[in-house]
């Protein structure tokens, strides 16, 4: 199996030696350096946020605890990956609670709505289609452990090699591989399942 | 076909997501708030913890070092709890602390002398201590503290002999040896200043002006600073022939 290698993000990284004065400043405790670090990288720490949480407002409690936690984390940033790829690891840490939290308001809320929401857009038709399987790869994903969930969102959704991943997760990359085989299996039959052909 | 499904919605969930959001600026100022009450936090405990931390440090070394029995019985007799005088029995050893336990006591306004050598003081040489005089001739008696009773440095008691003998009875061929007797006891004690002054005032008065005058240079030029300089100064006119 073989998989994409390509940039984490469509968003411009900062330099290698940027990365590093930011981190010592960390370090350091410097108050604006979490500012800075927040500014450079909080788009790319969102992003994954959004995707793996399914919602925008749980999204955003984990961003704000990734930050808070950063310079506290920076003591044990070894420089072995980029600051962002070490967010990105620090989201996957804390981000249990929040997708759990997250998949129950979901399997709640799933059985009041059903309605496709109104947008206004050129082609409306393509809009709520992209929406609806958007949301329901969402509620897909709530079926599966946190573990697989995560290694199809860092793989499939941010397009990130199986090697950054398993730096990020923490795990040999064949982990990372089972654990996205299995995600995309049972995906796939969740999909169906809801009535996707 | 499901595959592509998958990719469809793979691709309609990255594109949903695109990290760009509203609030992000919101969410900036809760990081940053977070950070600033944690910082203040840390602060606060900080300045709780360490004067604590250094109590403890500070009364831990002072209960190593074996003084802690002489605070206990200062403090004890300040607050009038102590017992009196600890008799030989209940000091086993006389060590260094317990031994400073009976010079604390007398702090009152006692003399404390050092006992450095140089047992010798000329009469002749340049020095003398602190008695205001009024008048040019006139030798005023000076201030002294009064000594404490429980005084067990001898050279105290060689000061209150000189004291009496000077200012009490006006018997200035007494005091003169007696002033002598504590500077050589005593030389650099805690009244040396005064008895070299007060040494010169018994020259002035027994008429020995040159010795007299030698005594008070010291005085007048100002090598003690100001101390008795102005009625050094005076006594010094008074001796011109």
């Amino acid at each position: 199996m073989t998989y994409l290698v390509l940039a984490p993000s469509a968003l411009q990284a900062p330099a290698v030696e940027e990365d590093e004065s930011l981190v010592e400043r960390l370090r350091r405790g410097e108050p604006t350096a979490v500012g800075e670090a927040y500014d450079h990288h909080h788009a790319a720490v969102r992003a994954f946020a959004q995707r793996l949480v399914g919602e925008a407002a749980t999204a955003e409690d984990l961003v704000h605890e990734v930050f808070v936690a950063l310079p506290r984390a920076s003591r044990n940033f070894r420089g072995e990956s980029s600051l962002r790829t070490f967010l990105i690891s620090i989201a996957v840490h804390h981000a249990h609670h929040h997708v759990r939290s997250a998949t129950r308001r979901r399997a709640a809320f799933s059985r009041l709505e059903r309605e496709p929401s109104a947008e206004v857009s050129a082609d409306p038709e393509a809009i709520a289609r992209r929406k609806e399987l958007a949301q329901a790869l969402t509620r897909a994903l709530d079926t599966l452990p946190i573990d697989q969930r995560v290694a199809f969102i860092l793989c499939e959704v941010e397009e990130r090699s199986s090697r950054d991943v398993a730096e990020i997760v923490g795990v040999p990359e064949g982990t990372v591989r089972t654990r996205l085989f299995h995600a995309k299996r049972k995906l796939r039959e969740e999909l169906e399942r809801e009535g996707f052909r | 076909m499901t595959e592509d499904l998958l990719k469809a919605a793979t691709s309609a969930l990255r594109e949903e997501h695109s990290g760009e959001d509203a609030g992000a600026n919101f969410t900036r100022a809760r990081v940053m708030a977070s950070m600033h009450n944690t910082r203040e936090r840390s602060r606060k405990r900080w300045v709780l913890v360490l004067p604590i931390a250094a109590t403890f440090a500070a009364a831990t070394a002072f209960a190593t070092s074996g003084r802690m029995p002489a605070l206990v019985q200062s403090v004890a007799a300040v607050f009038g709890l102590a017992q009196g005088k600890e008799s030989p029995a209940e000091l086993p050893k006389p060590t260094r602390a317990q031994r400073r336990v009976h010079v604390a006591p007398k702090a009152v306004p006692a003399p404390v002398t050092e006992p450095t050598p140089e047992p010798t003081v000329e009469p002749v040489a340049p020095e003398t201590p602190p008695v205001p005089s009024a008048a040019v001739t006139a030798v005023r008696p000076t201030p002294n503290p009064a000594p404490s009773a429980a005084l067990p440095d001898p050279s105290h008691a060689l000061y209150l002999e000189a004291h009496r003998a000077h200012f009490e009875r006006g018997e200035f061929a007494r005091a003169l040896p007696a002033w002598e007797d504590y500077l050589r006891k005593a030389p650099n004690g805690r009244f040396s200043l005064e008895a070299r002054y007060n040494r010169a005032v018994c020259l002035v008065r027994l008429g020995r002006s040159a010795e007299a005058r030698s005594a008070l240079v010291p005085f007048a030029s100002g090598q003690f600073g100001s101390y008795r300089r102005n009625e050094a100064t005076a006594l010094l006119d008074s001796l011109a022939p």
